[in-house]
């Protein structure tokens, strides 16, 4: 890496206006160096996508404080769920366990939302507390803004929550979200997302989770809105006794490019993690997913699974999904199941044959294939969300 | 009117390249029973498919008219709400779609806004019943893991929800044990006892009779390589339960 000799641009001049309280400007120019140096670890332009991630970048004209509007809803007492500005100030001992040691700062995406981190949420679930209702925050994004809202969650020994995002707004902005999730002894924790950006923006959003021992983790994720949605989907297993999900749903239309990968470093054994991936493609919709499970050779006892299942609707729509298992160990159980294609014609006619025209039975068939992910969302008022987002998709 | 009922007339159809159906004529009129029996792979499942008109059977000649509605020119969905139904041999599955949401999508396709949704919601809880189908059914996915049994038993539920003017049940004995059996056979009756379902027409097709002891046939066509060799009453159906195919068999081989 280059950090001493690397090229000082116009986005080292914005990274001034940053909060110094949350992370001192050399740290702020050492994650700003990470971002520029470190290659994306995608995939380059091909006949089907047309963005290269390796140079993509936010125009530094568009960085400005008031990018990005934050609201939180938590009804639990016992639990903070702040601004992180204010939690710097008022919790910096507690964020200082969480906030940069998932890391997310490590990948390109995650490096540049770390060196302007600014407007975004903690949340810290005190040991034992248990959070009745799930812990609510919604991020706005002004237009043509560069926004980087970062998330930070800390759940102690014993502690059970569920933290929902939703993001909105952001025509032809350029959104570089984190959320780093970090967990104790017996935990369970639950982080959902729900992107539904304008079409004109451009995504890109690093959630990175290490989950403590015996503690029962879950990422679930639904890319709804932006052009573009590049996705960092990473837990981080260096416990035992750890019962892991991921679970991603996606489904670009029109020219939308979405860029999926999860990642389950099974470092330590005796921990399960399971990977559930649906996709859907429509109109000149890109997808791309790499889905990555790693067992390293002495994570004995590991029990990982990796389940994608994606669905092609029009000619032009294009999915391209990768598994890569890495198993360094023997006594392992790693399954890895994949379907690819379009919708069955016995399911349409079977619905046509009752009277559902043609186009109603493929919508129906569709929203179908998604249902078994939704069910693994919090909150049925979320799930009802997903389905309208994904059935106005299929309209 | 002096065009009711399912008539169907010299019709051809082709599965893959090869003719299946070399002209079959029938007509099934509204309120009676007809059995249409034969042996594996004589076609029924084909006439079946081409009334409906799954994509992959290609009616070459003919013609098939629904109380004067020509069906052949429609499209599947269409010939359901024009009120021909099917009970498939082998329903397909379609996980995700509830079978609560799927029933009531399809009852308001063929009878836009007709029940109030309490009201549904009673009759489908009644024709249940009828069917020894417990209520959970209504929060599983369609077809997604049921059993032969329980396939059955939805098909003929959905019978029994969309009340059709003419009903072709395809095999729908197959499979089934003595008590699902008779809880089919007393859902067919409850239907052609109702208002809804005095008219229904049905073509109950079975290559064993065991049905027909529950549902009395009007009349018995027999079919072998795609043609209606025999047509007779009830005693054909227990000729050939006596007999199996290979009397008729020999019969017409004397004849041809
Ligand atoms: N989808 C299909 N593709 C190819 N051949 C088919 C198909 N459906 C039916 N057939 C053929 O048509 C003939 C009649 O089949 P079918 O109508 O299913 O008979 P039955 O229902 O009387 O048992 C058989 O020879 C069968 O192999
Ligand atoms: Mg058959």
């Amino acid at each position: 890496m280059l950090s001493a000799t690397a090229v000082r641009t116009p986005l080292h001049d914005a990274l001034g206006a940053s909060d110094a309280a949350l992370l001192p400007p050399e740290d702020r120019a050492r994650a700003l160096d990470a971002f520029l140096t470190t290659p994306s670890g995608r995939q380059k332009p091909s006949r089907f996508w047309r963005i290269d991630l390796d140079t993509i970048a936010p125009d530094a004209r568009a960085i400005a404080p008031n990018a990005v509007a934050v609201d939180i809803q938590n009804a639990s007492p016992r639990i903070v769920a702040c601004d992180l500005i204010t939690a710097a100030r008022e919790h910096a001992p507690l964020l200082r366990r969480a906030f940069g040691t998932s890391g997310a700062g490590t990948t390109k995406f995650g490096a540049l939302a770390r060196a302007f981190a600014g407007t975004g949420a903690f949340v810290y679930v005190p040991h034992d507390a248990d959070a009745a209702e799930p812990i609510v925050i919604t991020y706005t994004i002004a237009e043509n803004s560069a926004a980087f809202p970062y998330t930070v969650v800390l759940a102690e020994r014993g502690a059970r929550a569920t933290v929902l995002e939703r993001f909105a707004g952001g025509r032809d902005a350029f959104v570089c979200a984190a959320v780093e999730a970090v967990t104790e002894e017996g935990s369970d924790l639950h982080c959902a997302a729900h992107q539904s950006l304008d079409a004109g923006a451009r995504w890109f959003s690093t959630r990175t989770a290490r989950p403590g021992r015996n503690a029962r983790f879950a990422w679930t994720s639904a890319e709804a809105g932006a052009g573009l949605a590049v996705l960092d989907l990473t837990v981080a297993i260096a416990q035992p006794g750890i019962d892991a999900g991921i679970t991603s749903l996606f489904f670009p239309t029109g020219n939308q490019h979405v860029d999926v990968v999860s990642t389950v470093d099974h470092a330590v054994g005796d921990s399960t993690s399971h990977t559930h991936v649906k996709s859907a493609a429509t109109g000149a919709g890109q997808a791309r997913y790499l889905g990555t499970i790693r067992i390293a050779p002495h994570a004995q006892g590991s029990d990982a699974s990796l389940r994608d299942d994606a669905l092609l609707l029009s000619k032009r729509a294009h999915i391209d999904s990768v598994p890569a298992l890495e198993i360094g160990a023997n006594d392992v159980k790693a399954y890895h199941g994949a379907t690819v294609g379009a919708l069955d014609e016995e399911q349409i006619f079977y619905l046509e044959s009752r009277g559902i025209e043609r186009a109603a039975a493929e919508r129906t068939i569709a929203l179908g294939f998604f249902e078994p992910a939704i069910d693994r969302f919090p909150t049925e008022a979320l799930r009802e969300e997903l389905r309208a987002a994904l059935a106005s998709k299929l309209a | 009117m002096a065009d009711q009922g399912l008539r169907i007339a010299d019709l051809h159809c082709n599965v893959a390249g090869n003719e299946i159906l070399k002209g079959i004529d029938l007509m099934v009129e509204p309120g009676k029973v007809h059995a249409l029996m034969g042996p594996n792979g004589s076609g029924k499942s084909t006439l079946a498919f081409s009334l409906t008109g799954h994509p992959q059977y290609q009616v070459t000649k003919g013609t098939v008219a629904l109380d004067g509605t020509d069906l052949l020119e429609l499209a599947p969905d269409k010939r359901a709400r024009a009120g021909l139904f099917l009970s498939f041999q082998y329903p397909a599955a379609i996980p995700g779609v509830k079978v609560a949401n799927f029933l009531h999508a399809a009852r308001q396709a063929e009878r836009p806004g007709d029940l109030p949704p309490a009201k549904f919601r009673a009759l489908l809880l009644e024709k249940m019943d009828l069917l020894g189908m417990d209520p959970s059914f209504m929060g599983r996915y369609l077809n997604d893991g049921f059993s032969g049994g329980e396939k059955k038993r939805l098909e003929m539920l959905q019978l029994a929800v969309l009340a059709p003017k003419y009903a072709v049940l395809d095999e729908t004995d197959s499979g089934l044990d003595v008590d699902a059996l008779k809880a089919v056979g007393e859902c067919i009756a409850a239907l052609r006892a109702s208002d809804e379902g005095r008219n229904t027409g049905f073509l109950i097709i079975t290559h064993y009779p065991r049905i027909l002891q529950h549902v009395a046939p009007d009349v018995v066509h027999v079919m072998i390589d795609g043609r209606i060799v025999k047509t007779g009453d009830a005693d054909l159906a227990h000729r050939i339960e006596r007999e199996g195919y290979d009397g008729i068999r020999e019969e017409i081989g004397a004849i041809a």
